[in-house]
Protein backbone atom coordinates (compact mmCIF):
# COMPACT_ATOMS: atom_id res chain seq x y z
CA UNK A 1 0.00 0.00 0.00
CA UNK A 2 1.44 3.48 -0.89
CA UNK A 3 2.13 5.83 1.82
CA UNK A 4 0.34 8.89 1.58
CA UNK A 5 4.07 10.67 0.40
CA UNK A 6 4.08 8.37 -2.40
CA UNK A 7 0.64 9.19 -3.61
CA UNK A 8 1.77 12.72 -3.39
CA UNK A 9 4.97 12.08 -5.53
CA UNK A 10 3.18 10.47 -8.12
CA UNK A 11 0.70 12.55 -8.64
CA UNK A 12 3.39 15.66 -8.95
CA UNK A 13 5.16 12.95 -11.15
CA UNK A 14 1.63 13.41 -13.43
CA UNK A 15 0.98 16.95 -13.71
CA UNK A 16 3.86 18.70 -13.38
CA UNK A 17 5.91 15.62 -15.88
CA UNK A 18 3.29 14.28 -17.67
CA UNK A 19 4.11 10.92 -16.48
CA UNK A 20 1.45 9.44 -15.06
CA UNK A 21 2.90 5.56 -14.91
CA UNK A 22 3.02 5.47 -11.21
CA UNK A 23 -0.43 7.37 -10.81
CA UNK A 24 -2.38 4.91 -12.86
CA UNK A 25 -0.89 1.92 -11.10
CA UNK A 26 -2.31 3.69 -7.16
CA UNK A 27 -5.70 4.30 -8.81
CA UNK A 28 -8.55 1.70 -8.08
CA UNK A 29 -9.50 -0.49 -10.68
CA UNK A 30 -12.57 1.01 -12.04
CA UNK A 31 -11.20 4.56 -12.60
CA UNK A 32 -9.83 4.51 -16.06
CA UNK A 33 -6.60 6.49 -16.57
CA UNK A 34 -7.57 9.22 -18.32
CA UNK A 35 -9.56 11.21 -15.59
CA UNK A 36 -6.03 11.96 -14.67
CA UNK A 37 -6.28 14.33 -17.29
CA UNK A 38 -8.69 16.32 -15.75
CA UNK A 39 -6.10 16.62 -13.14
CA UNK A 40 -3.30 17.60 -15.56
CA UNK A 41 -5.45 20.10 -17.81
CA UNK A 42 -6.34 22.11 -14.33
CA UNK A 43 -3.30 22.57 -13.37
CA UNK A 44 -1.68 23.95 -16.80
CA UNK A 45 -4.89 25.59 -17.58
CA UNK A 46 -3.96 27.70 -13.76
CA UNK A 47 -0.83 28.33 -13.80
CA UNK A 48 -0.69 29.55 -17.78
CA UNK A 49 -3.57 31.86 -16.74
CA UNK A 50 -2.14 33.31 -13.77
CA UNK A 51 1.44 33.79 -16.01
CA UNK A 52 -1.44 35.51 -18.26
CA UNK A 53 -2.32 37.86 -15.79
CA UNK A 54 1.39 38.90 -14.62
CA UNK A 55 2.77 38.71 -18.23
CA UNK A 56 0.07 40.67 -20.25
CA UNK A 57 2.30 42.64 -23.17
CA UNK A 58 4.69 39.48 -23.11
CA UNK A 59 1.45 37.70 -24.36
CA UNK A 60 0.47 40.19 -27.15
CA UNK A 61 4.08 40.36 -28.16
CA UNK A 62 4.61 37.05 -29.11
CA UNK A 63 0.87 36.14 -29.65
CA UNK A 64 -1.36 32.95 -27.93
CA UNK A 65 -0.47 29.60 -28.83
CA UNK A 66 3.48 30.90 -28.57
CA UNK A 67 2.63 32.25 -24.81
CA UNK A 68 1.24 28.91 -23.96
CA UNK A 69 3.76 26.35 -25.39
CA UNK A 70 6.26 29.22 -23.58
CA UNK A 71 4.41 28.89 -20.28
CA UNK A 72 3.70 25.07 -20.57
CA UNK A 73 7.88 24.49 -20.57
CA UNK A 74 8.43 27.24 -18.05
CA UNK A 75 5.81 25.26 -15.67
CA UNK A 76 7.20 21.99 -15.75
CA UNK A 77 10.60 23.51 -14.99
CA UNK A 78 9.25 25.89 -12.41
CA UNK A 79 6.17 25.04 -10.27
CA UNK A 80 5.04 27.43 -7.64
CA UNK A 81 6.62 27.43 -4.55
CA UNK A 82 3.96 29.00 -2.92
CA UNK A 83 -0.02 28.66 -2.49
CA UNK A 84 0.01 32.12 -3.71
CA UNK A 85 -0.11 32.46 -7.35
CA UNK A 86 0.19 36.26 -7.40
CA UNK A 87 3.43 35.94 -6.16
CA UNK A 88 4.35 33.61 -9.40
CA UNK A 89 6.45 34.10 -12.49
CA UNK A 90 9.08 35.89 -10.87
CA UNK A 91 11.56 33.34 -12.81
CA UNK A 92 9.84 33.91 -15.91
CA UNK A 93 11.72 36.62 -17.55
CA UNK A 94 15.02 34.80 -16.90
CA UNK A 95 13.40 31.71 -18.57
CA UNK A 96 12.12 33.85 -21.52
CA UNK A 97 16.10 35.38 -21.60
CA UNK A 98 17.38 31.69 -22.19
CA UNK A 99 14.64 29.80 -24.64
CA UNK A 100 15.75 30.14 -28.05
CA UNK A 101 12.59 30.11 -29.58
CA UNK A 102 12.29 33.62 -28.25
CA UNK A 103 15.67 35.18 -29.49
CA UNK A 104 13.58 36.86 -32.50
CA UNK A 105 12.15 39.34 -30.02
CA UNK A 106 15.29 40.54 -27.91
CA UNK A 107 13.70 42.61 -26.06
CA UNK A 108 10.60 40.05 -24.43
CA UNK A 109 13.12 39.07 -21.45
CA UNK A 110 13.20 43.03 -20.80
CA UNK A 111 9.46 43.89 -20.99
CA UNK A 112 8.80 40.34 -18.77
CA UNK A 113 11.16 41.96 -16.09
CA UNK A 114 9.11 45.17 -15.94
CA UNK A 115 5.79 43.08 -16.05
CA UNK A 116 7.00 41.29 -13.15
CA UNK A 117 7.99 44.31 -11.18
CA UNK A 118 4.65 46.02 -11.72
CA UNK A 119 3.28 42.83 -10.72
CA UNK A 120 5.21 42.42 -7.53
CA UNK A 121 4.15 46.31 -7.20
CA UNK A 122 0.26 45.39 -6.96
CA UNK A 123 0.52 42.74 -4.76
CA UNK A 124 3.40 44.45 -2.90
CA UNK A 125 2.34 44.20 1.39
CA UNK A 126 0.71 47.90 2.52
CA UNK A 127 3.17 50.07 4.49
CA UNK A 128 3.14 53.25 5.68
CA UNK A 129 5.62 55.92 4.16
CA UNK A 130 8.44 56.76 6.68
CA UNK A 131 7.89 60.24 8.47
CA UNK A 132 10.50 63.06 8.00
CA UNK A 133 10.31 63.79 10.68
CA UNK A 134 11.40 60.93 12.68
CA UNK A 135 14.63 61.27 10.57
CA UNK A 136 15.06 65.41 11.44
CA UNK A 137 14.99 64.24 15.14
CA UNK A 138 17.65 62.04 15.11
CA UNK A 139 21.07 63.61 16.51
CA UNK A 140 22.95 65.63 13.99
CA UNK A 141 26.48 62.83 14.87
CA UNK A 142 24.05 60.16 13.97
CA UNK A 143 22.56 60.90 11.15
CA UNK A 144 25.23 59.58 9.00
CA UNK A 145 24.22 56.16 10.77
CA UNK A 146 21.07 56.08 9.31
CA UNK A 147 20.17 53.17 6.98
CA UNK A 148 16.61 53.37 5.07
CA UNK A 149 14.31 50.64 4.17
CA UNK A 150 12.90 50.82 1.23
CA UNK A 151 9.08 50.69 0.43
CA UNK A 152 7.90 46.82 -0.43
CA UNK A 153 6.25 47.92 -3.69
CA UNK A 154 9.64 49.81 -4.55
CA UNK A 155 11.77 48.29 -7.56
CA UNK A 156 14.52 49.79 -9.79
CA UNK A 157 15.48 48.02 -13.02
CA UNK A 158 18.41 48.49 -15.37
CA UNK A 159 17.30 46.91 -18.77
CA UNK A 160 19.20 47.07 -22.45
CA UNK A 161 15.85 47.87 -24.22
CA UNK A 162 13.28 50.73 -23.60
CA UNK A 163 11.04 48.72 -22.32
CA UNK A 164 8.49 51.11 -20.46
CA UNK A 165 7.59 52.81 -23.77
CA UNK A 166 7.35 48.77 -25.64
CA UNK A 167 5.05 47.98 -22.46
CA UNK A 168 2.85 51.00 -22.70
CA UNK A 169 2.70 50.87 -26.47
CA UNK A 170 1.62 47.34 -26.26
CA UNK A 171 -0.74 47.27 -23.92
CA UNK A 172 -2.60 50.62 -25.02
CA UNK A 173 -2.52 48.28 -28.51
CA UNK A 174 -1.11 51.69 -30.06
CA UNK A 175 0.64 50.14 -32.71
CA UNK A 176 1.88 53.38 -34.16
CA UNK A 177 3.35 53.75 -31.28
CA UNK A 178 5.04 50.53 -31.23
CA UNK A 179 6.29 51.01 -34.13
CA UNK A 180 7.65 54.11 -33.49
CA UNK A 181 9.63 52.35 -30.80
CA UNK A 182 13.72 51.75 -31.92
CA UNK A 183 14.79 48.99 -29.84
CA UNK A 184 18.00 49.56 -30.38
CA UNK A 185 17.80 53.13 -28.68
CA UNK A 186 19.55 51.79 -25.44
CA UNK A 187 19.30 51.37 -21.97
CA UNK A 188 17.25 52.47 -19.63
CA UNK A 189 16.91 52.74 -15.60
CA UNK A 190 13.25 52.38 -14.31
CA UNK A 191 11.78 53.08 -11.11
CA UNK A 192 8.14 50.87 -10.32
CA UNK A 193 6.19 51.49 -7.36
CA UNK A 194 2.95 51.76 -6.37
CA UNK A 195 1.04 54.90 -5.55
CA UNK A 196 -2.67 55.51 -4.16
CA UNK A 197 -3.46 55.21 -7.74
CA UNK A 198 -1.72 52.31 -9.27
CA UNK A 199 1.61 51.48 -10.36
CA UNK A 200 3.90 53.94 -11.86
CA UNK A 201 6.53 53.25 -13.46
CA UNK A 202 9.27 56.14 -13.96
CA UNK A 203 12.63 56.37 -16.00
CA UNK A 204 15.73 58.19 -13.75
CA UNK A 205 18.52 59.04 -15.43
CA UNK A 206 21.54 57.59 -14.50
CA UNK A 207 22.94 59.13 -11.42
CA UNK A 208 19.51 59.69 -9.94
CA UNK A 209 18.90 55.69 -10.57
CA UNK A 210 22.69 55.15 -8.49
CA UNK A 211 21.79 57.27 -6.00
CA UNK A 212 18.23 55.60 -5.34
CA UNK A 213 19.62 51.91 -5.95
CA UNK A 214 22.08 52.50 -3.11
CA UNK A 215 19.80 53.70 -0.77
CA UNK A 216 17.57 51.25 -1.54
CA UNK A 217 20.25 48.60 -1.11
CA UNK A 218 20.97 49.71 2.74
CA UNK A 219 24.25 51.67 2.17
CA UNK A 220 23.89 54.28 5.30
CA UNK A 221 22.91 57.75 3.50
CA UNK A 222 26.38 59.36 4.05
CA UNK A 223 27.75 56.75 1.70
CA UNK A 224 25.26 57.04 -0.63
CA UNK A 225 25.40 60.65 -1.30
CA UNK A 226 29.18 60.48 -2.32
CA UNK A 227 28.39 60.69 -5.96
CA UNK A 228 30.62 61.76 -8.20
CA UNK A 229 27.98 63.94 -10.10
CA UNK A 230 26.25 67.21 -9.53
CA UNK A 231 23.04 65.74 -8.64
CA UNK A 232 21.16 67.73 -5.99
CA UNK A 233 20.95 64.70 -3.56
CA UNK A 234 19.70 66.56 -0.60
CA UNK A 235 16.52 67.73 -2.80
CA UNK A 236 16.33 64.18 -4.73
CA UNK A 237 16.53 62.68 -1.12
CA UNK A 238 13.28 64.93 0.23
CA UNK A 239 11.63 63.92 -3.07
CA UNK A 240 11.83 60.72 -2.34
CA UNK A 241 10.80 60.69 1.19
CA UNK A 242 7.79 62.76 0.77
CA UNK A 243 6.53 60.57 -1.83
CA UNK A 244 6.75 57.73 0.41
CA UNK A 245 9.38 55.38 -0.88
CA UNK A 246 10.70 54.63 2.36
CA UNK A 247 9.31 52.86 5.17
CA UNK A 248 11.51 53.17 7.61
CA UNK A 249 15.28 53.43 9.12
CA UNK A 250 17.85 51.57 11.00
CA UNK A 251 20.98 53.47 12.66
CA UNK A 252 24.01 51.39 11.37
CA UNK A 253 26.23 50.30 13.66
CA UNK A 254 29.20 52.74 13.92
CA UNK A 255 32.69 51.24 13.41
CA UNK A 256 34.14 49.14 16.31
CA UNK A 257 36.82 51.06 18.48
CA UNK A 258 34.45 54.27 17.94
CA UNK A 259 32.94 56.39 20.90
CA UNK A 260 29.38 56.47 20.54
CA UNK B 1 -17.04 37.37 -5.32
CA UNK B 2 -14.62 38.44 -7.60
CA UNK B 3 -12.65 41.25 -8.58
CA UNK B 4 -14.75 42.38 -11.42
CA UNK B 5 -17.48 42.75 -8.87
CA UNK B 6 -15.93 44.46 -6.08
CA UNK B 7 -16.86 48.11 -7.60
CA UNK B 8 -20.60 47.09 -8.52
CA UNK B 9 -21.11 45.65 -5.21
CA UNK B 10 -19.81 49.06 -3.41
CA UNK B 11 -22.01 51.04 -5.57
CA UNK B 12 -25.53 48.62 -5.63
CA UNK B 13 -24.93 47.64 -2.09
CA UNK B 14 -27.11 44.33 -2.45
CA UNK B 15 -29.76 43.18 -0.11
CA UNK B 16 -27.22 39.71 0.66
CA UNK B 17 -26.58 38.26 4.20
CA UNK B 18 -22.80 37.84 3.38
CA UNK B 19 -20.31 37.21 0.79
CA UNK B 20 -17.04 34.97 0.22
CA UNK B 21 -14.17 35.20 -1.39
CA UNK B 22 -11.05 33.21 -1.74
CA UNK B 23 -8.63 34.15 0.89
CA UNK B 24 -5.79 33.67 -1.46
CA UNK B 25 -7.04 36.40 -3.74
CA UNK B 26 -6.36 39.22 -0.67
CA UNK B 27 -3.23 37.97 0.24
CA UNK B 28 -0.68 41.05 0.12
CA UNK B 29 -1.31 44.90 0.16
CA UNK B 30 -2.88 47.27 -2.73
CA UNK B 31 -6.48 47.47 -3.97
CA UNK B 32 -7.68 44.20 -3.29
CA UNK B 33 -7.86 44.30 0.20
CA UNK B 34 -8.61 47.50 0.04
CA UNK B 35 -11.77 47.05 -1.16
CA UNK B 36 -12.51 44.04 0.70
CA UNK B 37 -12.01 46.47 3.83
CA UNK B 38 -14.92 49.04 2.32
CA UNK B 39 -17.52 46.07 2.00
CA UNK B 40 -17.01 44.30 5.08
CA UNK B 41 -18.35 47.84 6.51
CA UNK B 42 -21.29 46.35 4.98
CA UNK B 43 -21.88 42.88 5.40
CA UNK B 44 -20.10 40.01 6.69
CA UNK B 45 -17.39 38.30 5.26
CA UNK B 46 -16.28 34.55 4.86
CA UNK B 47 -12.77 33.90 3.72
CA UNK B 48 -12.49 30.47 1.76
CA UNK B 49 -9.13 29.20 1.27
CA UNK B 50 -7.89 27.00 -1.50
CA UNK B 51 -4.06 26.64 -0.58
CA UNK B 52 -3.49 25.38 2.99
CA UNK B 53 -3.26 21.55 1.99
CA UNK B 54 -4.81 20.09 5.06
CA UNK B 55 -3.55 16.96 3.28
CA UNK B 56 0.10 16.89 2.43
CA UNK B 57 1.98 14.33 3.99
CA UNK B 58 4.97 16.97 4.20
CA UNK B 59 3.19 19.21 6.62
CA UNK B 60 1.40 22.96 5.74
CA UNK B 61 3.52 25.92 4.91
CA UNK B 62 4.14 28.08 7.78
CA UNK B 63 4.72 31.02 5.97
CA UNK B 64 1.13 30.46 3.87
CA UNK B 65 -0.85 29.87 7.61
CA UNK B 66 0.50 33.10 8.40
CA UNK B 67 -0.81 35.25 5.04
CA UNK B 68 -4.40 33.50 5.66
CA UNK B 69 -3.99 34.83 9.24
CA UNK B 70 -3.18 38.45 8.43
CA UNK B 71 -6.23 38.21 6.47
CA UNK B 72 -8.14 37.01 9.00
CA UNK B 73 -6.96 39.63 11.37
CA UNK B 74 -8.15 42.31 8.63
CA UNK B 75 -11.20 41.39 8.10
CA UNK B 76 -12.41 39.57 10.69
CA UNK B 77 -14.13 37.05 8.69
CA UNK B 78 -17.89 35.80 9.87
CA UNK B 79 -16.68 31.94 8.76
CA UNK B 80 -13.36 30.35 7.75
CA UNK B 81 -13.00 27.45 5.43
CA UNK B 82 -10.57 25.10 3.77
CA UNK B 83 -10.86 21.54 1.97
CA UNK B 84 -10.68 18.28 2.26
CA UNK B 85 -7.50 17.90 0.14
CA UNK B 86 -4.05 18.36 -0.89
CA UNK B 87 -1.98 20.60 -3.34
CA UNK B 88 1.45 20.94 -1.45
CA UNK B 89 4.44 17.90 -1.80
CA UNK B 90 7.72 18.85 -1.20
CA UNK B 91 7.09 22.73 -1.81
CA UNK B 92 5.87 22.05 -4.92
CA UNK B 93 2.45 23.69 -5.17
CA UNK B 94 -0.06 22.07 -7.39
CA UNK B 95 -2.74 24.67 -8.09
CA UNK B 96 -5.77 22.58 -8.14
CA UNK B 97 -7.50 20.28 -4.42
CA UNK B 98 -5.84 17.30 -5.15
CA UNK B 99 -8.08 13.87 -4.26
CA UNK B 100 -6.67 12.25 -1.03
CA UNK B 101 -6.40 8.38 -0.32
CA UNK B 102 -9.40 7.56 1.92
CA UNK B 103 -6.77 6.01 4.54
CA UNK B 104 -5.98 6.52 7.97
CA UNK B 105 -2.59 7.94 7.70
CA UNK B 106 -4.16 10.68 5.12
CA UNK B 107 -7.04 11.16 7.93
CA UNK B 108 -4.55 11.20 11.03
CA UNK B 109 -2.57 14.08 8.94
CA UNK B 110 -5.84 16.23 7.77
CA UNK B 111 -7.14 16.11 11.48
CA UNK B 112 -3.52 16.97 12.63
CA UNK B 113 -3.16 20.34 10.21
CA UNK B 114 -6.65 20.98 11.12
CA UNK B 115 -5.51 21.26 15.20
CA UNK B 116 -2.60 22.89 13.87
CA UNK B 117 -4.88 25.79 11.93
CA UNK B 118 -6.96 26.51 14.25
CA UNK B 119 -4.35 26.78 17.38
CA UNK B 120 -2.76 29.04 14.61
CA UNK B 121 -5.59 31.20 13.89
CA UNK B 122 -7.61 31.09 17.22
CA UNK B 123 -10.64 30.41 15.21
CA UNK B 124 -12.81 27.01 14.35
CA UNK B 125 -12.70 26.53 10.26
CA UNK B 126 -15.13 24.51 8.52
CA UNK B 127 -13.87 21.77 5.79
CA UNK B 128 -15.44 21.14 2.54
CA UNK B 129 -15.63 18.01 1.00
CA UNK B 130 -14.06 17.10 -2.42
CA UNK B 131 -14.95 16.82 -5.60
CA UNK B 132 -13.19 13.73 -7.12
CA UNK B 133 -12.28 12.49 -10.40
CA UNK B 134 -10.30 9.59 -9.64
CA UNK B 135 -10.35 7.28 -6.53
CA UNK B 136 -7.49 5.51 -4.80
CA UNK B 137 -6.94 1.34 -4.70
CA UNK B 138 -5.50 1.93 -1.02
CA UNK B 139 -8.35 3.48 0.04
CA UNK B 140 -10.56 1.92 2.64
CA UNK B 141 -12.84 4.68 4.31
CA UNK B 142 -15.81 6.01 2.54
CA UNK B 143 -15.42 9.80 1.97
CA UNK B 144 -18.51 10.62 4.35
CA UNK B 145 -17.00 8.79 7.19
CA UNK B 146 -13.70 10.84 6.49
CA UNK B 147 -15.80 13.89 6.65
CA UNK B 148 -17.83 13.38 9.89
CA UNK B 149 -14.18 11.64 12.05
CA UNK B 150 -12.53 15.06 10.85
CA UNK B 151 -15.01 17.23 12.60
CA UNK B 152 -15.54 15.10 15.20
CA UNK B 153 -11.93 14.86 16.18
CA UNK B 154 -10.88 17.98 15.66
CA UNK B 155 -13.98 20.10 16.78
CA UNK B 156 -13.98 21.75 13.31
CA UNK B 157 -17.23 22.48 11.09
CA UNK B 158 -18.08 20.59 7.73
CA UNK B 159 -18.62 23.01 4.81
CA UNK B 160 -21.58 20.94 2.97
CA UNK B 161 -20.81 21.28 -0.97
CA UNK B 162 -23.66 19.63 -2.39
CA UNK B 163 -22.92 20.04 -5.83
CA UNK B 164 -19.78 17.78 -5.21
CA UNK B 165 -21.94 15.27 -3.41
CA UNK B 166 -23.50 15.45 -6.94
CA UNK B 167 -20.56 15.27 -8.98
CA UNK B 168 -18.59 12.68 -6.58
CA UNK B 169 -21.45 10.57 -6.20
CA UNK B 170 -21.99 10.26 -9.90
CA UNK B 171 -18.25 9.83 -10.85
CA UNK B 172 -18.14 6.86 -7.82
CA UNK B 173 -21.38 5.11 -8.30
CA UNK B 174 -22.30 6.42 -5.11
CA UNK B 175 -25.47 7.16 -3.82
CA UNK B 176 -25.58 11.41 -2.70
CA UNK B 177 -28.53 11.06 -0.62
CA UNK B 178 -26.71 8.68 1.97
CA UNK B 179 -23.67 10.59 2.01
CA UNK B 180 -25.65 13.60 2.99
CA UNK B 181 -27.45 11.28 6.07
CA UNK B 182 -23.91 10.53 6.98
CA UNK B 183 -22.84 13.51 7.95
CA UNK B 184 -23.22 15.01 11.32
CA UNK B 185 -26.41 17.06 11.34
CA UNK B 186 -25.07 19.68 14.30
CA UNK B 187 -21.42 19.95 12.25
CA UNK B 188 -22.50 21.25 9.21
CA UNK B 189 -21.71 25.03 9.00
CA UNK B 190 -22.48 26.08 5.09
CA UNK B 191 -23.59 24.99 2.03
CA UNK B 192 -22.08 25.14 -1.19
CA UNK B 193 -24.35 24.91 -4.33
CA UNK B 194 -22.25 25.53 -8.02
CA UNK B 195 -22.95 24.43 -11.42
CA UNK B 196 -21.13 21.54 -13.19
CA UNK B 197 -20.22 20.36 -16.31
CA UNK B 198 -20.34 16.94 -18.06
CA UNK B 199 -18.11 15.12 -20.24
CA UNK B 200 -17.71 11.93 -22.07
CA UNK B 201 -14.54 9.89 -21.91
CA UNK B 202 -13.32 7.54 -24.52
CA UNK B 203 -14.81 4.40 -22.43
CA UNK B 204 -18.24 5.51 -23.32
CA UNK B 205 -18.84 6.46 -19.30
CA UNK B 206 -19.63 10.28 -18.83
CA UNK B 207 -18.04 12.37 -15.72
CA UNK B 208 -19.31 15.00 -13.83
CA UNK B 209 -16.56 17.95 -13.77
CA UNK B 210 -16.99 20.59 -11.08
CA UNK B 211 -16.46 23.79 -13.07
CA UNK B 212 -18.79 26.36 -11.04
CA UNK B 213 -19.33 27.96 -14.49
CA UNK B 214 -22.98 27.48 -14.82
CA UNK B 215 -26.62 27.98 -13.53
CA UNK B 216 -27.20 24.97 -10.80
CA UNK B 217 -28.63 22.04 -11.98
CA UNK B 218 -31.86 21.11 -11.06
CA UNK B 219 -30.49 17.93 -9.33
CA UNK B 220 -28.14 19.79 -7.10
CA UNK B 221 -31.36 22.04 -6.56
CA UNK B 222 -33.14 18.87 -5.24
CA UNK B 223 -30.30 17.58 -3.52
CA UNK B 224 -30.39 20.86 -1.63
CA UNK B 225 -33.71 20.70 -0.56
CA UNK B 226 -32.96 17.27 1.15
CA UNK B 227 -29.79 19.27 3.00
CA UNK B 228 -31.66 21.96 4.46
CA UNK B 229 -34.55 19.12 5.49
CA UNK B 230 -31.40 17.40 7.45
CA UNK B 231 -29.37 20.42 8.47
CA UNK B 232 -31.66 23.46 8.83
CA UNK B 233 -31.48 26.70 7.77
CA UNK B 234 -27.70 26.88 6.83
CA UNK B 235 -26.12 29.80 5.31
CA UNK B 236 -25.53 28.66 1.51
CA UNK B 237 -23.49 30.29 -0.84
CA UNK B 238 -23.66 30.12 -4.80
CA UNK B 239 -20.00 29.64 -6.22
CA UNK B 240 -19.52 30.76 -10.02
CA UNK B 241 -16.22 31.41 -10.56
CA UNK B 242 -15.91 30.27 -14.05
CA UNK B 243 -17.10 32.74 -17.07
CA UNK B 244 -18.33 34.66 -14.49
CA UNK B 245 -21.79 36.35 -15.18
CA UNK B 246 -22.89 39.55 -14.33
CA UNK B 247 -24.17 40.23 -10.69
CA UNK B 248 -27.92 39.88 -10.75
CA UNK B 249 -27.25 36.54 -12.42
CA UNK B 250 -25.65 35.61 -9.47
CA UNK B 251 -28.29 37.54 -6.93
CA UNK B 252 -31.26 35.31 -8.78
CA UNK B 253 -29.31 32.25 -8.09
CA UNK B 254 -28.80 33.67 -4.53
CA UNK B 255 -32.71 34.33 -4.10
CA UNK B 256 -33.80 31.06 -5.57
CA UNK B 257 -31.69 29.23 -2.54
CA UNK B 258 -33.20 31.42 -0.40
CA UNK B 259 -36.96 30.75 -1.41
CA UNK B 260 -35.69 27.28 -0.48
CA UNK B 261 -34.30 27.95 3.24
CA UNK B 262 -38.10 30.41 3.83
CA UNK B 263 -39.74 27.18 2.33
CA UNK B 264 -37.44 25.22 5.47
CA UNK B 265 -37.25 27.89 7.72
CA UNK B 266 -38.72 30.69 8.53
CA UNK B 267 -35.59 32.57 9.46
CA UNK B 268 -34.64 34.57 6.42
CA UNK B 269 -30.57 33.52 6.03
CA UNK B 270 -29.43 35.06 2.69
CA UNK B 271 -28.12 33.21 0.20
CA UNK B 272 -25.17 35.05 -1.55
CA UNK B 273 -22.85 35.40 -5.14
CA UNK B 274 -19.11 33.80 -4.75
Amino acid sequence: MPTLREVQDAMRQSLVRGDSAAISAMLAARIAPDRLDIYRNTFLLTLTRALRLSFPAVQRLVGDAFFECAAQIFIADHPPRAAWLDAYGGAFPEFLRDFAPARSVPYLSDVATLEWAVSTALHAPDAAPLDPNLLAAIATADQGLIRLIVAPSLSLLDLAYPADVIWQAVLSGDDEALGSVDPASGRVRLLVERRRTGVDVERLDGDAWTFLSRLCAGEPIEEAIDLDSDLDVSSVLAAHLSGGRFAGFELVSPPAGTQQ
Amino acid sequence: MRFAHHQVVLDARPDIGWMEVHTENYMGGGTPIRYLDMIRRDMPISLHGVGLSLGSADGIDPAHLERIREVADRIEPGLMSEHIAWNVVDGDYLADLLPLPMTEEALEVVCRHVDQTQNYLKRRILVENPSTYVAFGCSIIPEWEFMAAVAIRTGCGILCDVNNICVSAHNHGWDASAYLAALPVDLVGEIHLAGHSIRSLTDGSTLRIDDHGSEVSAEVWTLYREALARFGAVPTLIEWDNDVPPLDVLLREAATAASFIAGNDERPIHADAA
